[in-house]
Formats: structure tokens, sequence, C-alpha cells
């Protein structure tokens, strides 16, 4: 048997140590030099393996060529001598171990920057003031805008040229081709200024809030859709835009754990109700959930969440025992909903205070016992994007009259405070007498075992 | 167009809308491949597809003729427009004694900067191939526009970039693999296609791009859209990331747009590689300018290049003179400043495959130069070869 060595080269590279540190990325490659400086002049022996930027031009078969090269130190001379005017020349990356080739820079980069995907732009020279991230809302406005423009060219067809085919192409250079003018005089004050921190900040600053003001003039009721249609980023830009624009489905939500917002949403609701009260088709649920505002305004704020708990406590009762209309009515989902909202302990509270009710009367009645069944269980997986079916043991209540014997699964313990404390007694009995020939009969004649039960 | 019966032309210019057909011997023919009673192996693919017995017929809507004399078979592929200027013989054949193209088309009049603009043509990325040869150039690439590398002065010249252009091919031919075809599908229910790490891949790197520069996507022949030219967009909803961003254009392939002033048309590539293949033109910046000069971008669309069938009018014929005329994919980097009879200024540029050579091209604007830039790290083999790259 032979020994596996693993060498995992570590390199810091210039941008490695930009993110890490979060400073602009000239500021890291002078950091690394500094230290590659200083090591050096402490310890001459120090066993720091150096690798360079190099770019440049160089003239090759009668037209001028830029080179932009990644080499060790130990080349970099020669590639300067080979390049006829030299661009930059910086530190790109530092490590201890000699490398053999460039794949570790370029992990150690991929790495870093995939984790910092959202704002990769950040410690970087360049500025752009166009790339700013559309606000969900406004990207099928974009697309419909396209849409139509590509409508247009079937009947500009007569026209028979290259703009037809590309339909929206002129439209998006003609879009575009304003901005630019804007961006450029941008990167000339960014270039001159040389990345100063105060400077960054402030461009993030002016940044951001055109996003957020762009976002709140979009109409809400679109967020919603697009929170399907897009990944974690449209997802994100929700969230942050949700305080200005508080669509309604997360106002339910936002209002019991954000007490400060309070004043704020309840002051719409008040707007909001006459509107709600005319519409026919969820009036019902808005009844019930503009009541609980209104008892919820009158409450002090202090007192709010208990109270809002009792209300609500109430609410669920009253479901329980008129079960008919209301229960119709409402939508499974907003209930738990609300039910979850607020601090999690009463939750599992109500939830035992709900299930044991039904499985005791049922267990007194028929002798319900609980039992592991193998059954296949179908779902939709959603990273492959299929159906899977899996056998799992599942608890079942099973109506055989005699047959008693179930391997004990501990149920949990919130939701059936009741039902384990009868059952075990009569398992520690059963397991006292029977044992290992329990077991062995145990998935085979049910019945049979009735017959022990009966003592 | 008056149409005129073959023997009352002596010695007269042809009507110009005319086509031509080359009737070539080693064409593939599914015919052929199908047929089982020759039993003939599949042809397999050839470079180029042109034998001495190719013959040229001029061809409108009514009438064919085979055409001999002072023209090159092999220079012309089947689609071009000409006009040819000759009599006909006894026995029945045209005798050429000359041809000419439509030439270049009228300019657009000049609205390019003053100042120093570059916009950089990359294209063929080749993404999600399985070998990360390229992968460090792509991110130096990346670092560059986006001004990580290089010192202020770099960076300032970066700062003059406002767009990327990328030229087709962002995957790579590797992620065309059709296992579901070829194996069971018990066996492939799991996999899942190589295209969709490469899309991955692809949105990351142009999120990148896009919170800096605005980045024009075309697609090119091995990336997911349609197969026949126009090639239609890829559809944002590949790139959830990069297309949060307003500087993220995704455009089809061809492509037209004015950027800054300066009017930009080409194609990722297809065009040009098919003609290639049909005539015995060996140089991409020849073709180019060759089909500049026919007045076509694609004369070979659709006989033996897929294309959309269009009836009424063909798009693909140059009205007018674009000032950067450019095709992406080549196997290297060329440019040349055209000028034509009526003042027209036109860069021809070829753009090479980045996961081959590692080189975009930089195109300046104010003056329509256009310089190659070449990307590199270093691998164990580099000791021996450094030195024996002169000047």
């Amino acid at each position: 048997m032979c020994a596996a060595y693993v060498v995992v080269i570590i390199s810091v590279t210039y941008k490695w140590l930009s993110y890490t540190l979060g400073v602009h990325v000239n500021q890291a490659k002078q950091m690394l030099y500094d230290y590659v400086e200083r090591k050096r002049k402490e310890n001459s022996g120090a066993q720091l393996h150096v690798t360079y930027l190099v770019a440049g031009s160089l003239v090759q078969n009668g037209h001028t060529c830029h080179k932009v090269a990644v080499v060790r130190e130990d080349k970099l001379e020669a590639m300067k001598s080979k390049l006829a005017t030299i661009a930059s020349v910086h530190v790109y990356s530092v490590q201890k171990a000699l490398l053999k080739d460039s794949a570790p820079l370029y992990n150690t980069d991929y790495d870093i920057v995939k984790t910092n995907l959202h704002n990769c732009s950040k410690f970087s020279a360049i500025q752009c003031a166009a790339a700013v991230p559309r606000a969900p809302a406004e990207v099928p406005q974009a697309q419909r805008a396209s849409a139509q423009a590509g409508s247009r060219a079937p009947s500009d067809a007569g026209a028979g040229s290259a703009p037809v085919v590309n339909g929206h192409a002129p439209s998006a250079a003609k879009q575009t081709s304003q901005q630019p003018k804007g961006i450029m005089e941008m990167f000339a004050a960014k270039a001159a200024s040389k990345g100063h921190d105060a400077n960054k900040e402030t461009k993030t600053e002016s940044k951001e809030a055109p996003g957020v003001s762009a976002a709140s003039s979009k109409p809400p009721a679109k967020s919603s859709i697009m929170n399907n249609f897009f990944g974690k980023a449209a997802m994100n830009k929700l969230k942050v835009n949700s305080v200005p624009e508080q669509p309604k489905e997360e106002k339910e939500v936002v209002k019991p754990s954000v007490p400060v917002a309070e004043p704020e949403s309840s002051s719409n609701v008040v707007v909001e109700k006459p509107g709600k009260k005319t519409e026919s088709v969820k009036s019902q649920q808005k009844d019930k959930k503009s009541k609980m505002k209104r008892v919820d305004k009158s409450d002090n704020e202090e007192e709010r969440e208990p109270e809002n708990l009792k209300k609500k406590r109430k609410r669920i009762k009253q479901l329980e025992s008129d079960s008919s209309d209301e229960e119709a009515d409402i939508p499974p989902s907003p209930t738990p909903e609300e039910e979850k909202a607020p601090s999690p302990p009463p939750v599992p509270a109500l939830k035992a205070e709900l299930e044991p009710v039904p499985t005791e009367v049922s267990a007194g009645g028929r002798k319900r016992k609980r039992k592991r069944v193998l059954k296949s269980k179908m779902f939709i997986d959603e990273e492959e994007g299929c159906m899977v079916t899996e056998k799992v043991y599942e608890s079942e209540s099973c109506t055989d009259s005699g047959d008693d014997f179930t391997e004990s699964k501990p149920p949990p313990p919130q939701k059936q405070p009741v039902l384990p404390a009868k059952k075990e007694p009569k398992e520690e009995k059963k397991n006292v007498k029977k044992g290992p020939a329990a077991g062995s009969r145990a998935n085979k004649q049910v019945s049979i075992m009735g017959f022990f039960q009966k003592k | 167009m008056p149409q005129r019966r073959w023997l009352h032309l002596h010695n007269t210019w042809q009507d110009v809308q005319v086509r031509k057909l080359c009737e070539l011997q080693l064409q593939p023919s599914i015919l052929q491949e199908i047929s089982e009673e020759h039993n003939l192996e599949p042809q397999p693919p050839l470079p180029k597809y042109i034998h001495p017995s190719d013959e040229l017929i001029l061809e409108d809507e009514l009438q064919r003729i085979k055409l001999e004399g002072a023209i090159e078979v092999q220079q012309l592929v089947t689609g071009t427009i000409l006009a040819v200027y000759g009599c006909e013989q006894d026995d029945g054949k045209f005798l050429v004694e000359d041809h000419c193209f439509a030439n270049l088309p009228p300019s657009l009049p000049w609205k390019g900067p003053s100042a120093d603009r570059f916009v950089l043509l990359v294209s063929g990325l080749g993404l999600g191939s399985g070998s990360g040869e390229s992968l460090l150039g792509t991110q130096l690439l990346v670092d560059v526009v986006t001004g990580q590398l290089g010192a202020e002065g770099g960076q300032s010249c970066a700062a003059n970039i406002s767009r990327v252009l990328l030229a087709g091919n962002l995957l790579s031919q590797n992620t065309q693999s059709r296992d579901t075809i070829n194996k069971a599908k018990y066996l492939t229910k799991k996999t899942q296609a190589a295209s969709v790490e490469a899309v991955k891949m692809l949105d990351e790197i142009l999120l990148q791009l896009c919170t800096s520069v605005p980045v024009d996507v075309m697609p090119g022949e091995f990336d997911p859209t349609n197969y026949t030219l126009p090639q239609q967009p890829l559809h944002r909803c590949m790139l959830p990331l990069a297309s949060a961003y307003a500087t993220l254009h995704l455009v089809t392939n061809p492509y037209q747009a004015d950027i800054d002033g300066v009017r930009f048309l080409g194609t990722s590539g297809q065009n040009i590689s098919d003609i290639f293949k049909y005539s015995s033109m060996d140089d991409y910046l020849e073709i180019l300018e060759w089909t500049l000069r026919a007045g076509h971008i694609s004369p070979t669309a659709p006989d033996t290049l897929g294309c959309y069938p269009f009836y009424k009018s063909d798009p693909f014929i140059l009205t007018t003179c674009p000032h950067v005329y450019f095709c992406g994919n080549a196997p290297r980097f060329q440019s040349k400043l055209l000028q034509g009879d009526e003042g027209q200024r036109v860069l021809l540029v070829t753009v090479p495959a980045f996961s081959a050579t590692q080189t975009a091209c930089l195109v300046n604007l104010r003056d329509l130069s256009c310089q190659p830039i070449s990307f590199s790290g270093f691998g164990a083999e580099d000791d021996d070869g450094d030195m024996e790259v002169g000047h």
C-alpha cells in the first residue's frame, strides 16, 4: 500500500487579496509588492516565489500587437526584453512553492470571484454608470420593447436590408450610443482619481440610490411573477425593494416580525381597507385580516406581540370548532404563514393542542395504532427536474383490531404528548414477554400477534 | 428585368440579376448517403469541396447556361450575383470575356468619435471544452477590460473600451455531444448536457464584464440557439445573473449596430467558413472582402448553409457599406482598411477564435485601426518556447 500525498498550492493573487481585505486592486498589488520587498530584505533566503503581470506591445508582421502575460519571476526580464514598449508590470501573485503552470492562479481567482459575484467590480479601477442591475419589474418591459421591435421586422420585410433581420439591434444601439457619452466622462474622471476610497464610496452610493429609486417607481404587481422567473439575483433585489414597494403578500410576513414598521403598514392598511372591501372574491379573507389589523391598531404597541398571538389563537380555535365556511374560504397557505410569523414557541404548542385532539378521539374509540409501513413516495426533485419515487418507512395508523406490535419509532415529542404515554406501557410489556421471537414475526402474520396480545 | 433569349446576345452585358450555380462533384449529397444500393460509405467531412471538374452555370428565373472563358470556376460559389460580358456560342455555352461584381455599396456618413474609443472584438471563447488552457486567458481578458489588471496607464486605456462584442462560439464544440441519441435513456437520465455547465460559466464571465462595460453577445455555430441564419439571440433565461444588467445585449447573428456613431456589421463566421469550404479562396480576409464586393453577406445560403427561407426580400444583401465589417472564429487575426471607389472606408477584421489563439481585437473607432491583444499564462513547456519568438 502506498500513501498518496496531496499537494495544495496556496497562492495569494492580487485579486484574492483585494476581495479578502476589501481594498482597491491597485492597492492590493502594492501591498503584495511591499510584502515581497520587506520579506526579502529581512531574510534573503526567503522562499517566496512571485509571478508578475507584464503588459506591453511589440511589432509583429508589420502591425502592433498587444500582449498581456503572466510570467514567473525568472522569466520576467526575458518577457520585458521581448516587448518593444511596456505598458505595465506589477505583481500578480505570491506563493511559497514554485509554480509549474498558471493553473493554481486561475483557480484562486476563480474561487474568489465566484464567492463575490454580486460585487465583482467593487474594487476595480473602472466603474460603469450604466451597469445598474435592473429591478425584476423592468425586465419584462425591456423584453416587450424588444419583442415589439422584432414584430416590426416582418412588416418591414419590403425594406430588404440587414437591419430588418436584427430588428432590435439598431434600437438597442441607439439607446446605448447615447449612454457611452456619459460613461466616457465618468471613465475619464475615474481614471484620473486613481481609486480613492472616498470617491469609490460615493460612487457605490450613487449607484445604489438610482437603483432603489428606479425600483420603487416600478409597478409592484410584477414582482411576484418575476420571483419565479429569475434566480437568486432577482430575489435579493426584490427583498431590497420590498421596503419601499410593500407588496401585499410580503406585508403579512413583514408586519409581525418588524414591529417598528407597524405604524407604516397599519396606516397603509387603513387606506387600503375601503378598497379591499369592495372586492368580492377575496372579501371574506380580507375581512378577517383587516379585522385583525383593526384590533391590532387599537392595542398598545408594547403589548402587540402577545396580543397578536392571543387573537390568533382565538381565531384558530374558532376555525377548529366551526370548520365549515371559514375554512373553505381561507386558503391554507396564509394561515400557516401567519401562525409561523410570530415567535415559534407558541406555534408548536398550538399544533400540539390541535393534533392530539383528533387522534385521542379516534384512538380511544377504535384502537387505532401507529404502524410503520413501507410506502413508496413520489415527489418532484427540483435539482434534477424529474420525478423521484422513493420507498420510505412511514407511520400509519391501521385499524387491525388485535395487532399491537409496532416498531417503536419515537414520534416528535411536541406533536403527540398524550399518545406515546399510552402506547409505551403496552409496548414495554410486550417486549418483555416476547423478545426476539416477536421480532421475527414482525411483518408477516399480523393477526397472529393479536393472539398474544389478548393476554 | 427584361427576359432575353440567349441567342440575341452578342457582346452585350447580361443583366445583373442572375445567379450562379456551381456543379460540384464533391458536394455532400444526402441522397448518396442514404443510398444503400450503391453501398457507399457516408462521405467524411472534407476541408474543401472543390474539384477540377466543377462547372459554372449562370441562372435566372427562366433559364440557365454554362459559362466558359475568362472566369475562375473555383473562385466563385453558388449564389454569387454578378454581371458577365460575352456572347453565346454555337454549342450553347456562354463565352465570358469579362465579369464584374456589384462592388462596394455607398457608405454611411461618418459620425465617429474624435477621441480614442475602443471596441473589443472577441470570438470563440469555447467554454465547456473540458480543457482549461484558455480559461486563464479568458480571465485575464475580463480583468483587463474591467480594469483590474495593469497599472494605471493600462487601466485608463481600458476605461476607453466602450463596448465588448462577443462574436459567437461562446461554447465549445465539445458541448455538442449527442449522447442522448446514441445511448439508452436509462443511462442518460441523470446526466446533464455539457452545455449546462458551460452556460453557467458563461453567465459568470458575462456578469463580470457587464458590471463594467456594455457587452453585445452574438450566438455562433455551437451556441444554444437555432441553426439557420439569421440566428436568434441567446435567451436571457440562460443567463440569469448577467441579464439583470442593462449593459448586457443579446443580439442576433449576423449583427449590425451603430457603436459611438460607427456602423458595425459582422457575423460569427459561418458564412465565411462556408465559402471557404466551397471555393478555392483560402484567406478569410480575402473572402470577407469578396463578400463585401459581391454585395451579399452569405451567398451560399441557403444552398450549403442553413438559412431561413426568405422569399420576398433578402436581408443579407448589402445596401450600405459599414465602417467595420468583421467575421468571428477565423483561424487567425487579420485586418485591412479598404478604400472604396466612392470614398468608402471599411475596416475588415477577421476575429480569431479565442480558445485557440488567446487573441482578441481592439478596434479604435477614431481612426478605424485595429490591433490584436493576446493573453497568456505560463506552463511547464514554456521554458523552451519563449526564447524562440522574435520581434
